[in-house]
């Protein structure tokens, strides 16, 4: 039992960081290489600012939330944004959009690094996480917001997805850009809220996953987004359920792997899994079929 | 004498004067790269090749303020002759193998520099070490305590390798009345699957130490609740933590909150503040360095004040090796009285068979591999002290 709550725990944190990148993914088709060093430069931006004024739980999450928002408005405005403009289609600019991604991370990692000299960082708050047992099971205060928010976010946002007209406008540019555009969705806008979205949701998993680690590096979202593309593969992409159960299902993977003790075999056990599971559904757990039309 | 006599003349005179001057800049001037032409030349150019950005930034950068509080020194000193000056270029190698090479090659490749403090890391330094031989250039590497590094007559290393000092820590376990210890090691990371799948067990059964748990884990892992539950569950005497820096903040902290209560050791890599974001977490943590700001010998003092005075801050071990590094190197340019690439070779081997004080202390040699005894600290609030079992 405490190795699913374990798993549950580890499952709610990379379901945090991969809901964004998700989000942007499924509906303005962009493969976001920037999510980590948003999440990293979030919870960095919290540690810099807690250093001068010690600052409660919720202050934190607020400082890194805004400043995740902000990043990832700034890159689909300073980077996403002009590659689009300047490309023919969609399937024309998803390489470019790709390594932009990669370039833009790279400045938020540099400085970074450069400032702490890649030596972990981590908040001065007022907060400190308790310990409490249930039936025998050890929890933190941390973990528990952890598998809430992580729960509360996955599920808020598919049900926003389905239901909201927001939503179905964006769902609606996920399976044909042009033609959305050409019913009325202002594409332009949806995407800035988007990544405004998926980047407040980057800057919370940093902040959690911060208070959970007790530290990060600066190459700590770099791990991660790896994870993160796993998961929404595993789970469909487009599929924001999918994308829940597919981190759960990693998680999942992976306590099985440290519980046996084969610890080295993490990431081959868990990602082996992942492509059996992809040989048998392509598309992912809940992911559409692709339709070719020749 | 015909005009075709005239011309062939003064393309000879001019052959012979560009010789001359050649001769002159390499003997006495600029660089003094070159192989075993004699003399130590007025600009002496060391490149430094090592993490300046990157996962282990800490260490190169480090490294970089050890080697140029000593560049301040040997000049201040005139210890190579009035006037001798002391380049240092540095080459990022971004935490990358591919990088260290490609930036090994461009050093080696500038005849103008003599020779090389190397990558600090083991895979980018063992990956360069042959190349180090076959291009004939002296390369001091700092850290990297790994295998496959120190493998040729061009290659040394300053930082003694880690299982060489960690005699101590087990020691210490013993004297603490430790039977029976686990171990948590990153299997990804050379120099502590060495010590955690060989060294520490073999140390332990030796001492009469039952290791009743070993949980490899990967570089990649970042969450370790499980395994922090797993020690806790197990209750051993002591747990041997070798992690990577932000991997050992979270276990230290996982493991208190998993309840265990057992006493910790660690590694070198814990030093440098890298324990600090752990907090009260990281109290009564013990592990051993080459270097610590508490050592009280006369050298690692005076070294610790000129750092502080210098860069306004405490210096750490790799300042440390850094700075013995490049004083091994200005101690072999001045035994052989030689600077160049051969007469720094030949010097490095003379040192190395005396031996010296640095900031780590004496330092004898194994052969071109630096050896000390080191010293156990303690972590308490936020401060290293010397560590004692009583």
């Amino acid at each position: 039992m405490q190795d699913l709550l374990n798993a549950a725990t580890l499952g709610s944190i990379y379901l945090l960081f991969a809901l964004g990148m998700a989000l942007v993914w499924g509906t303005i088709g962009i493969l976001n290489f920037a999510h980590g060093a948003t999440f990293m430069f979030s919870a960095f931006v919290g540690h810099l600012v807690s250093r001068e004024t010690e600052l409660p739980f919720l202050g934190v999450i607020g400082v890194a939330v805004v400043t995740g928002a902000v990043i990832s408005t700034l890159t689909q405005l300073l980077a996403f944004q002009p590659i689009l403009k300047r490309s023919k289609s969609q399937h024309h600019a998803e390489m470019r959009i790709l390594i932009g991604g990669i370039g833009v991370a790279a400045i938020p990692l540099a400085l970074a690094q450069r400032e702490t000299r890649s030596s972990p960082f981590g908040f001065t708050s007022s907060y400190k996480a308790e310990v409490f047992e249930i039936l025998g099971l050890r929890l933190t205060t941390t973990s528990a917001v952890i598998i809430v928010a992580g729960l509360a976010m996955g599920i808020g946002l598919t049900l926003w997805l389905r239901r909201s007209r927001q939503g179905l406008a964006l769902r609606a540019i996920g399976v044909d850009a042009e033609t959305s555009s050409g019913m009325g969705v202002n594409r332009t806008a949806l995407a800035l809220g988007t990544m405004a979205v998926a980047g407040a949701l980057a800057g919370l998993a940093g902040a959690l996953l911060t208070f959970h680690l007790g530290a990060i590096a600066p190459e700590t979202g770099d791990q991660l987004i790896i994870k993160a593309f796993a998961v929404i593969v595993l789970g469909g992409l487009g599929s924001m359920l999918g994308t829940v159960i597919g981190a759960y299902v990693l998680a999942s993977a992976e306590t099985f792997v440290l519980y046996m003790n084969w610890g080295t075999w993490v990431d081959a056990v868990s990602f082996g899994l992942i492509f059996l599971i992809l040989l048998a559904r392509p598309q992912g757990l809940l992911g559409r079929k692709e339709v070719r039309r020749t | 004498m015909g005009s075709g006599a005239l011309k062939r003349k003064a393309l000879l005179a001019a052959v012979a004067m560009t010789t001359v001057l050649g001769t002159a800049a390499c003997g006495s001037g600029d660089g003094g790269g070159s192989d075993g032409d004699g003399g130590i030349a007025d600009t002496i150019k060391i490149a430094q090749v090592q993490d300046q950005t990157g996962a282990v930034a800490y260490a190169g950068l480090g490294a970089s303020e050890g080697a140029e509080l000593a560049i301040d020194e040997i000049e201040e000193q005139g210890f190579l002759g009035d006037g001798v000056k002391i380049d240092l270029e540095k080459f990022d190698t971004a935490g990358e193998i591919e990088r260290a090479s490609s930036e090994m090659s461009k050093a080696m490749g500038d005849r103008g520099i003599s020779a090389i403090l190397g990558p600090v890391s083991t895979q980018q330094a063992a990956t360069v070490a042959p190349l180090v031989g076959r291009q004939k250039v002296p390369t001091v590497f700092t850290q990297a305590g790994g295998a496959g590094v120190v493998i040729n007559d061009y290659t040394f290393r300053a930082t003694p390798p880690m299982e060489s000092y960690y005699e101590s820590v087990m020691d210490y376990l013993e004297e603490k009345g430790a039977k029976k210890i686990s171990i948590l090691y990153n299997a990804t990371f050379p120099t502590f699957a060495l010590l955690g799948e060989d060294d520490v067990p073999a140390m332990a059964k030796d001492r009469g130490m039952e290791v009743v748990q070993s949980l490899p884990v990967q570089m990649t892992t970042q969450d370790f609740t499980g395994q922090a539950q797993q020690v806790a569950r197990e209750g051993s005497d002591a747990l041997v933590m070798l992690l990577i820096a932000p991997q050992s903040v979270t276990a230290l902290g996982q493991l208190e909150d998993a309840g265990y209560d057992g006493q910790v050791v660690a590694t070198s890599v814990q030093a440098a503040g890298n324990i600090k974001a752990a907090g009260d977490s990281a109290d009564g943590l013990v592990y051993p360095v080459p270097f610590s700001v508490a050592m009280e010998g006369e050298s690692s003092q005076a070294f610790t004040e000129a750092f502080k005075k210098k860069f306004d801050k405490e210096p750490n071990p790799y300042a440390a090796d850094g700075y013995d590094a490049m004083w091994w190197i200005a101690r072999a340019i001045k035994a052989s009285g030689d600077s160049s690439r051969e007469g720094i070779r030949k010097g490095l081997e003379q040192v190395a068979e005396e031996g010296f004080t640095g900031a780590m202390g004496d330092l004898t040699f194994d052969g071109n591999d630096a050896r000390i005894d080191g010293v156990l600290v303690q972590w308490n609030g936020g401060k290293e002290s010397l560590a004692t079992a009583g």
